[in-house]
């Protein structure tokens, strides 16, 4: 399955990056492709393309606060975890793509 | 004829005993009436009195005028004029007024965390912790025996007040002479109202109405009291203190001893409570025993504060009700850093306390110890760290500062603002003060340098046009010979009480050095022959700030044994740039390269002949000019005495080959902006984010507030934060969205601050497990502090956090983290996992 995915925790400096570490460790040992965005601190970083949005089977945000730029997303179906839940449990969070 | 000097009052807090005790001690030199009169508020009052003057509440700014009216008018209207314009307007240092912080006390979490309830809020007016048991001392009244007493005759009840008063005087100008600089200070407010005319008179007047002596007293200070309460100026209505004080030490004189104003005796760690305490009533405290003081009512400019400050009590003012609060005998905690008295403490409470003192025993033994330590850089040169000074008075005070010795006393003020010299005796006991005071450490005494822009009345040299290039320093000891010898002489006599330096102002040419050493070698003959005995010179040297020196370095050093830059002159000699000019002051400078290429000369030469080398002149302040004096080579740069702990710090985390690397490439600009641009990226290196001393393994704490508490103090002891409660309570805030444990064991408590001198991570390993609110409900034992200046705008710290918070969800690197015991080994494995892959 080919997943993008969002991190974003209130103050930038440490959930986002953790989470997205989870997740792509966790989407790669179960033989999907995953590319994550953060958004923190430093503002967007590994940014999504259209085209991999567009591509994309799935979509997650792990996320506290408001995605930037939520509208390129717009017609995906996106599963929204709290950031903590992609750091305790990101096999849950990558479940719900179904 | 009388004569009027009008002028605007210079002082920042007002007519306030201090100063008008100084302005009267002029005025009372004098017989003709001395009328000073505020044109703001329209009140007069005898200069002669220091209440009077109090009483007009001049404030800063305010249009005054002395009047002058009698035989000695003439002389008395020079001497205060000369007074006024060069003395007066430097005699009260701004007082350092600690305002509470906007909205009430703010307690750490950790201490409430320990059980703190029972607290009562006032306004810190000396920093610090102190505990002991409670002392409480009643309020005052005279006792009724003395209240019903009858007079004897008016005649007896006034000589037994002048008796008083002269015993009084002469206890207070002996407790003068033996005390440290605050303590006499107050001291001589106190002899300047006991002297006062407004006062007596209305004892007298009290005495003529039948009272006793003591009756009069009491009345009579507690009439002028009344007048000062009512002042406008918070700083006046403080001076009752001072009054009660005076009024009590007098009573005692003439009833002997009255228990109710005694303080008892301390026994034991004593914190001191009190509706309000007199200053003599703080100075009779054992002070080795008194660990905090509480006052109601006393305010932040009284005497009795600033005492407490310069002893370095703990005090609270302003608490409400303080002497209710607490039982005598209680064990009570004064922490005016909060600005809170605690009156009973859990025993966790107690441990926070134990911690918090630890800590701050720490870090003052710390700076203690740079003070006492001789100036060196972090690889061990030695560079002596000096203090410039003016007068007599201010050794003691650079040494307590950490001074490594005096490097530049400008004798001149002694000369200055009088009409004839000072005599060799009196110069004598001033230098002798001050080698006294260096207890061994050098003291670099410069010889007369006035004329020119410096006038002196006794000295009678024409007006010049040209003054700063004129005739001034050395250049008239030939014709004023008597006067100089009178120094030289005074000097001698010193030089026998330890290591006494001479130095010689203006030398442009080695016939003058050797014109001095002539005087010199008169000035022992004539010790010699008077049967006087004198000491060797620790060492005779010449100031270099006359470019003409720079190329006579050979001849001078066969002359001398040192040589000391004063860079303010050498510099505008140098560029041909008056540095009084504003309009000058982007040219030249002693951070252009020119200027730094001279000094440069200026050691290779002192160091080829094998002489000592300082600076004495502003530049040895500046603190980005210090890596540079570093790497130049100096022995020694003398600064303004305030400035000594920080230039040691400094100098101390410098290595010479950074510096001397920094000089060459200093030399090698073109403009002064360049110099400073290379200065400024020099000091502001950064510091690593991680180092040894931010890991601590192995820590006893109970709780995650205690666990953040002992992070907060790692920084706080780094010297990475100065606000350690601020800190605390960031942290908590980011743990309040959720908290920061992610499971395993470890947690990553972050914020973004404006308390923090550098990013930082700091690692807490707890001894045992620490509930922690993780994600997955286990204890933490490892907590990594992320902590990032608010002001930081790049992003190279961020993306190291987000490199580490990437890494802690690595399998391999937390147990790497949780295994490992050692802080350095610790610190180098997660360095180098944070390099970018």
């Amino acid at each position: 399955m080919k997943i993008v995915a969002v991190t974003a925790c209130p103050t930038g400096i440490a959930h986002t990056y953790m989470a997205a570490e989870k997740l792509e460790k966790t989407a790669k040992s179960l033989g999907h492709q995953i590319k994550v965005e953060t958004q923190g601190a430093m503002g967007i970083e590994n940014e999504l393309s259209a085209s991999e949005i567009k591509e994309a089977d799935g979509v997650i945000f792990a996320v506290d606060i408001e995605v930037e730029q939520r509208e390129r997303f717009a017609g995906k179906k996106v599963v929204q975890v709290p950031v903590q839940l992609a750091i305790k449990d990101p096999k849950s969070v990558l479940a719900k793509l179904g | 004829m009388p004569l009027e000097h009008s002028w605007v009052f210079p002082l920042a807090n007002g007519l306030h005993a201090r100063p008008a005790s100084h302005l009267e001690e002029v005025a009372r030199t004098f017989a003709c009436t001395i009328t000073f009169c505020n044109d703001r508020n329209g009140r007069t009052a005898n200069a002669k009195s220091v209440l009077g003057l109090v009483g007009t509440e001049t404030r800063h700014g305010d249009s005054c005028r002395l009047v002058l009216d009698g035989a000695d008018e003439a002389a008395a209207w020079t001497r205060l004029t000369a007074f006024l314009r060069d003395t007066f307007a430097t005699c009260d240092e701004p007082l350092v007024i600690e305002t509470p912080a906007a909205g009430g006390v703010t307690l750490p979490r950790s201490l409430l965390a320990a059980g703190l309830t029972r607290y009562h809020p006032g306004r810190p007016a000396c920093r610090g912790i102190g505990a002991g048991r409670s002392l409480v001392l009643g309020a005052f009244a005279l006792p009724p025996e003395l209240l019903a007493a009858r007079p004897t005759t008016p005649a007896e009840e006034l000589q037994a007040v002048a008796r008083a008063v002269e015993a009084l005087q002469t206890e207070l100008a002996q407790a003068q002479r033996g005390a440290a600089l605050t303590e006499a200070a107050v001291l001589k407010a106190h002899l300047g109202l006991l002297r006062d005319p407004g006062l007596a008179g209305q004892i007298a007047e009290r005495i003529g109405a039948g009272q006793t002596a003591a009756q009069a007293v009491a009345a009579a200070i507690e009439a002028q009291a009344e007048i000062l309460r009512g002042a406008e100026s918070a700083y006046l209505r403080e001076r009752v203190l001072d009054l009660t004080d005076v009024g009590m030490q007098l009573l005692e004189k003439l009833c002997g001893a009255l228990p109710a104003l005694r303080v008892p005796p301390l026994e034991g760690p004593t914190v001191l409570i009190a509706e309000s305490l007199t200053p003599g009533q703080f100075l009779a405290l054992d002070r080795r025993q008194l660990r905090a003081l509480v006052l109601a009512h006393s305010g932040q400019t009284s005497h009795t504060v600033i005492l407490a400050r310069s002893f370095n009590i703990p005090t609270l003012t302003g608490v409400a009700n303080a002497t209710t609060l607490v039982g005598a005998g209680a064990e009570v905690i004064v922490d005016a850093n909060l600005g809170i008295l605690i009156a009973e403490q859990t025993p966790a409470v107690r441990t926070w306390y134990a911690r918090e003192q630890a800590k701050v025993t720490e870090l003052t033994g710390r700076l203690q110890a740079g003070l006492g330590r001789p100036g060196a850089t972090a690889d061990g040169r030695k560079l002596e760290i000096a203090a410039n000074i003016s007068s007599a008075a201010e050794a003691e005070a650079a040494f307590a500062q950490g001074a490594d010795g005096i490097g530049l006393f400008r004798t001149e003020l002694l000369f200055m603002d009088r009409t004839t010299p000072p005599t060799e005796e009196e110069q004598f006991g001033l230098y002798a003060q001050a080698v006294r005071a260096a207890q061994g450490r050098p003291v670099i005494i410069r010889t007369l340098d006035v004329g020119g822009d410096k006038p002196v009345p006794f000295l009678k040299f024409p007006p010049e046009k040209n003054p700063f290039l004129g005739y001034r320093g050395v250049r008239f000891y030939g014709e004023q010979a008597p006067l100089v010898k009178t120094q030289l002489r005074a000097l001698l006599r010193a030089a026998a009480l330890g290591a006494l330096k001479i130095m010689v102002p203006m030398v442009a040419e080695v016939e003058e050095v050797r014109l001095v050493k002539r005087l010199l070698g008169e000035a022992r003959a004539e010790l010699a022959a008077a049967g006087q005995s004198c000491g060797e010179l620790a060492g005779f040297g010449v100031m270099l700030e006359v470019p003409a020196a720079v190329w006579q370095m050979a001849e001078l050093a066969a002359e001398v044994d040192f040589f000391s830059v004063g860079t303010n002159d050498l510099a505008q000699y140098f560029f041909a740039a008056d540095r009084e000019n504003p309009k000058l002051a982007g040219l030249g400078g002693t951070l252009h390269p020119a200027f730094v290429r001279l000094l440069r000369q200026l050691v290779d030469s002192a160091q080829t002949h094998g002489r000592w080398i300082g600076l004495c002149g502003e530049m040895a302040g500046e603190p980005l000019a210090w890596p540079l004096l570093v790497g130049l080579g100096f022995d020694e740069i003398s600064l303004a005495a305030p400035h000594i702990a920080a230039a040691k710090a400094a100098v101390a985390k410098l290595a010479v080959a950074d510096c001397v690397e920094l000089e060459k490439r200093v030399g090698q600009c073109a403009t002064r902006a360049e110099v400073v641009q290379l200065l400024g990226a020099f000091r502001n290196q950064p510091q690593p984010m991680l180092a040894p001393e931010l890991v601590v393994l192995d820590v006893d704490c109970q709780s995650k507030p205690e666990a953040i508490r002992a992070l907060v103090d790692v920084l706080h002891l780094a010297g990475r934060t100065d606000r350690p409660e601020q800190l605390e309570e960031e942290i908590w805030r980011r743990e309040e969205t959720y908290s920061t444990g992610f499971g395993g064991g470890l947690a990553v408590p972050h914020c973004k601050s404006s308390c923090l001198t550098a990013n930082t991570i700091a690692v807490l390993k707890s001894r045992r497990g620490v509930e922690w609110g993780a994600l997955d409900g286990e204890p933490v034992q490892v907590a990594i502090l992320l902590a990032i200046r608010a002001d930081d705008h790049g992003k190279e710290h961020l993306k190291v956090l987000a490199r580490l918070s990437r890494l802690v969800m690595r399998d391999e690197f937390r147990e790497r983290l949780l295994g490992e015991t050692d802080p350095a080994a610790l610190t180098a494995f997660i360095n180098e996992a944070l390099q970018p892959s």
